[in-house]
Parts: C-alpha cells; sequence; structure tokens
C-alpha cells in the first residue's frame, strides 16, 4: 500500500513539476497573455522567415498552425473553443463564414498598405467593399499538359480535352465545384449556373470525357504529372507553377471560354484574442517587400501591385499566371450556391464519378 | 531437434529484424547532412540541434508527458474504484453487462470517441486545450486500466478477505492491506498500458486540442503535411533511446529484487504464513 500511494505521489510530484517546467519556458519564449498572435493557414502557404520578422519588428510571437481544407478550417472556427488571430480561407468560405457572422469587420483606418492591391481584387462578390478580408494570393483554374505526350493538341478551349487522342491521360483534381465549373463552361455557361437544365447537360456532356479520364485525385496529382504519369491534368494555377517548377516540360493554359478565379483572403474571425496584433500582421503582409518575398517563396499569384515590381521580370510577366485585364475580367468568382445547392453539385460530381 | 531449434532462432531474428528496421532506419538518417531520407551524405548533428533550440517543440513534448502521467494516473485511480465496484456486484447478469460496456468503449474507433468529445466539449463550453486533452485522455485510459486490474482482482481467493475479517480487521484495512496489495501488479501495468496509450494517441487528440496547445503526435502530423524534416527523426531518436534506458533500467531493478520475495511480500504483510 505504502509503494502503492509513494509511486503516484512521485508520478503526480513529476507531472506537476513538468507543467510548471513547461508554463514557465512558454512564458519565457512569450507564448503568454495578449503578446500572441495565433495564425490559422494553409500548409507551406508563408515563408517561414516572414514570420520571424514579424516577431522581431512587433514583438509579438506567432502561434502558426495549419490546415488542408477550408471545411476542415470551417468546422475549427465555428466550433469556437479555438482562438485563431488570423484565418486565410479561400472566397466561398469567407461568404459562409460572412453569413454565419463568424468574422470581425476589418478596421480600414489601421490597414495603411491596403492601397497596394490592386483595384481589380477589391470590392469582389464574396465580400463587398472588402469590410471583412484582404486578399492574400489569387489565381486560376486551367489546363496543365504535357506537350511531349499530347501529340500538339492546342488546349486554348476546354473542348480539347474531350480529343479522343487523350484517352485515358486526363488527371482531374477531386473538386465538385472544378469539374462541374469546367463543364459548365465548356457549354458556355457560367460557373455559378443554377439552372437545372444546364447543369443536367454539363453532367452528360461530363460522362463522356469518362473515357479519356485517367483519375480523380488529390494533391497528390502534383506529384503524378511531374513525373509524368499523365499528360494532362486541371490544376489550380499555383499547383501548376509547383509542378513546373519541378518538370520544366509541361505548360499551362486558362482556356479561352472561361474559368474560375479564386482568392484566398486574410479575416479576423470573430473569436479572436488580439484584434491589434491581427490587425498589424494584415498590413505587414501587405507590404510591398514581405508580399513579394512571401509569393517568391509560394509560387502563387499575388494580387500586390508594387509587390510585382520587386519580383524578378520572370515571374511577374509570365502571363499564364499573372494574365492581362482582359482575360481575369472573363473569369468568375464562385458564388456561395448555398447548402442546397452545394449539395446537388457535389450529387452530380458523385453520379460523374460513379460513371468512371 | 536441433536443427528445429535454430530455425526457430533464425525466424526470431527475422522478425524482431522487419520490427526494429524502420527505426533504426529512421535514426540512421537523423544524422544525415542531405536533409532527405533518401542519399546519405555525410554525418551531422544539425537536427539535433535544432530539435533542442527549437522551444515550441521541447514545451510540446513537455506537455505530451504531462498528459500521459497525469491522465493514466488519474485513470488508474479511477479504474480501481471501477473494479472494485464491478467485482462486488453478485449478480452474474450485471457484471457482464458492466464488462461488456467496458470493452465496447475498449474498441470503438477512436475518431468515434473523438468526435463524440469534440461535441461533449463545445455543448459544455469548455475552451479546447489542456483540459480537453486531459479529460478525454481520462477518459478513454479507464477501461484499459479496468480491464488489467480486474484479473487480479477475480484471481483474489475471497477466504483472504474473510480471513482478514475475523482476525478483527475494519473495513479500510481490509482495501489497504490485503486487497491493494494484492492487485499491486494488476494496478501498475494497467497504469503503464494507459500511459502508452495516451502518449501515442493521435485520433482523440487530434479532434480536442486547440488554442496553441498541442501533443506530439498531432504536432508531427501538422508538420508531416510539409514532408517531415529530419529534425522529428532526431526527436525521435532521442525519444526512442528514452524509452531504451527505461526498459533496462527497470530489467535491473526487477532482477535486483528476487522474484520470490515480491510475490511473498503482499502475504507477509497480512502476516498469514506461507
Amino acid at each position: 500500500m505504502k509503494q502503492l500511494v509513494n509511486t503516484f505521489l512521485a508520478i503526480f510530484i513529476v507531472a506537476f513539476a513538468l507543467m510548471y517546467l513547461g508554463s514557465w519556458m512558454n512564458k519565457s519564449e512569450g507564448y503568454s497573455g495578449g503578446n500572441t498572435l495565433t495564425i490559422y493557414n494553409w500548409g507551406d502557404y508563408i515563408e517561414p522567415e516572414l514570420l520571424k520578422e514579424f516577431q522581431e519588428e512587433t514583438g509579438i510571437t506567432v502561434i502558426y498552425q495549419t490546415f488542408d481544407s477550408n471545411e476542415a478550417m470551417l468546422t475549427k472556427v465555428e466550433q469556437g473553443g479555438t482562438t485563431f488571430d488570423v484565418v486565410i480561407p479561400s472566397d466561398y468560405a469567407i461568404a459562409k463564414m460572412r453569413e454565419e457572422k463568424l468574422l470581425l469587420p476589418l478596421d480600414h483606418s489601421k490597414l495603411s498598405n491596403l492601397g497596394n492591391i490592386d483595384p481589380r481584387f477589391m470590392d469582389l462578390s464574396f465580400d463587398p467593399g472588402n469590410e471583412f478580408s484582404v486578399p492574400y494570393f489569387w489565381g486560376t483554374v486551367g489546363i496543365i499538359y504535357n506537350p511531349g505526350l499530347t501529340e500538339g493538341i492546342d488546349f486554348s478551349s476546354w473542348d480539347s480535352l474531350w480529343d479522343s487522342r487523350l484517352k485515358n491521360k486526363i488527371l482531374l483534381v477531386d473538386g465538385a465545384r472544378e469539374v462541374m465549373g469546367m463543364a459548365l463552361n465548356s457549354l458556355h455557361y457560367s460557373v455559378n449556373d443554377q439552372n437545372e437544365q444546364h447543369l443536367q447537360q454539363a453532367l452528360s456532356k461530363l460522362n463522356t470525357l469518362s473515357p479519356n479520364v485517367k483519375a480523380i485525385v488529390g494533391d497528390e496529382i502534383k506529384m503524378l504529372l511531374a513525373n509524368e504519369e499523365a499528360a494532362v491534368g486541371i490544376v489550380w494555377s499555383g499547383d501548376a507553377s509547383e509542378i513546373m517548377d519541378e518538370n520544366d516540360k509541361l505548360d499551362y493554359v486558362v482556356p479561352e471560354e472561361g474559368s474560375n478565379k479564386w482568392f484566398d483572403n486574410m479575416v479576423i474571425p470573430r473569436t479572436a484574442a488580439n484584434v491589434e496584433g491581427a490587425h498589424q500582421f494584415i498590413n505587414f503582409m501587405l507590404r510591398p517587400d514581405v508580399a513579394a518575398k512571401n509569393a517568391d517563396y509560394v509560387g502563387y499569384s499575388s494580387p500586390n501591385l508594387p509587390a510585382l515590381a520587386l519580383l524578378p521580370e520572370e515571374t511577374s510577366g509570365d502571363t499564364r499566371f499573372y494574365p492581362p485585364a482582359e482575360l481575369t475580367d472573363r473569369l468568375e468568382v464562385y458564388d456561395n450556391l448555398g447548402k442546397k445547392m452545394l449539395a446537388h453539385y457535389n450529387e452530380l460530381f458523385l453520379k460523374f464519378k460513379m460513371h468512371k | 531437434m536441433r536443427k528445429q531449434n535454430r530455425f526457430a532462432h533464425l525466424y526470431l531474428v527475422l522478425v524482431f529484424a522487419v520490427l526494429y528496421a524502420p527505426i533504426f532506419y529512421l535514426m540512421y538518417y537523423s544524422f544525415n547532412s542531405g536533409g532527405t531520407m533518401h542519399g546519405f551524405e555525410g554525418f551531422t548533428l544539425d537536427y539535433y540541434r535544432e530539435v533542442i533550440q527549437d522551444t515550441r517543440l521541447i514545451i510540446i513534448v513537455i506537455n505530451t508527458l504531462v498528459i500521459a502521467l497525469l491522465s493514466s494516473s488519474i485513470a488508474t485511480l479511477i479504474a480501481i474504484v471501477g473494479a472494485l465496484a464491478i467485482q462486488r456486484i453478485r449478480s452474474r447478469r450485471g457484471k457482464n453487462s458492466l464488462l461488456s460496456l467496458n470493452n465496447v468503449l475498449i474498441v470503438s474507433p477512436d475518431v468515434i470517441i473523438g468526435a463524440s468529445f469534440l461535441i461533449l466539449f463545445t455543448i459544455a463550453g469548455v475552451k479546447l486545450g489542456f483540459v480537453s486533452v486531459l479529460l478525454s485522455h481520462v477518459a478513454f485510459s479507464v477501461p484499459i486500466a479496468v480491464l488489467m486490474i480486474l484479473p487480479h482482482l477475480q484471481e483474489m481467493s475471497p477466504t483472504l478477505t474473510d480471513a482478514a475479517r475475523d482476525l478483527g480487521a475494519s473495513r479500510r484495512d481490509v482495501l489497504t492491506k490485503v486487497i491493494l496489495p494484492i492487485i499491486k501488479p494488476g494496478i501498475f501495468s494497467g497504469f503503464f498500458m494507459a500511459l502508452t496509450y495516451s502518449l501515442d494517441d493521435f485520433a482523440v487528440t487530434f479532434f480536442v486540442t486547440g488554442n496553441g496547445y498541442s501533443t506530439l503526435s498531432v504536432e508531427i502530423y501538422s508538420r508531416a503535411r510539409q514532408g517531415v524534416s529530419l529534425s522529428i527523426n532526431a526527436l525521435s531518436t532521442m525519444i526512442f533511446l528514452f524509452t531504451i534506458l527505461l526498459v533496462v533500467g527497470y530489467y535491473f531493478l526487477t532482477r535486483r529484487k528476487s522474484r520470490p520475495a515480491a510475490v511473498s511480500e503482499s502475504v507477509a504483510e497480512v502476516g498469514v504464513p506461507r
């Protein structure tokens, strides 16, 4: 009995000593109190040096956490048990968060660098007046292809994907909005089309694509394309630039019928603990030198105009990733379709997948 | 006969080689200056330095240890009471149904337990962090500890407690001087099982961590999304060596105490001649 009591006492003492040590380390590192900023971002979506730089300039310690889908992020933020100060979701997720009143309005007077953002990317449908969000990166959905494996097919139109020479050569990204949007675009409809007849047309057009589709995959699409396991892929422009970094034989094109343009934006969730610090961080990320450094590391397109001048000419002049205004004007942002319509999109996409 | 014996040895060696190969592979590359897990370029201790300098990682290791120690000891204490209560139930059916309920908790998938805890904590308004992780670890450790303690209780001859009562022992004495010493091995094995469960649990912890509070399994998972850095290898090596040290130390401790004494100790305490 004595041994039992002593052992458990010892265990408790050790545990509390460790706990004390842990909280002491926390304090000495500045991880506690109002001096921290918790950032919730996509994996590998910021230049790590910038976090250190921000820490040195402001004395605010950054706690950096990552998510891998808008849905996972939404769950954690909605749950409310956590306090994230800055979150970086995509356009449709922001519309949803705004609807559910999960966001704090931004104080524009604290964002002196807001003017650096290209006016083309301000005041978009998912957040009129940029009341809640500031653009972080943007991009398009398009076709990446390997000229060596596609016999000179011209991919400037979505219809080229239906070419019989591409049998079993196309990889699709596993996203209902992307694939349905592509089919709707190829029929010259909007990516946000809600007309049932148009949607059914898109589905039957997709079904005729199935012989050409090799697989519908997630993030591994990058690896597969870079290793030339497939000739063609429907991907986001950021992924495309990563793939092309690894394998420079590939090329990327945004078809002329139109496509989706997407935005990842910085927002402050309602549960934020350090609203002042969050504004400081957003303003810091809007600085041209910071935005340029970040864009250089991440490889996505920066919406920051003065930053473009700081980037190497071959990056900022690359019209595949920094397309001219006449193209971007034709591209559409995903609207928040609402729960019911989104479920319908998912269902149609599932039908296509089963057909496959 | 001899030949067969050699074959058995060879088999055993093979099995252990397979079990330990990934760990040694990981340890080997923790010294690779090349920075990747393929192609050994040169020897370096950089990653060990990186781990030691990474305060956040060390805080997370400490968190993990604190949670494991606290949750498994609390769970063991609860499990002792629980096992005693199950043992006391006279009706066979009641006992069996309680035991089955206990077993269901052990075999039910971690993901479901984790999601349920997340929902529970949300409804109860518990902030995600230390408390939520501790509570959920205690909860999933209790059934395991109960299962470790119960057999020892069932093995114990009821005549022992009867004899103690006949000799004038109070209820309390019977518990502290007879029952607990006899089930002591069960209590310790329950504690250690709970400890290992808590140390490597990912699925439940993943749901209930938040606010920058994290444990090692969750942290390594989120780092792995950007490719596992070799500093994780270095950390794993250090933890592995630490465990080996503990096991070796435990081995020598038990070796010193000769086994027969350990068994009779409990009996001696009650004063029953053997």
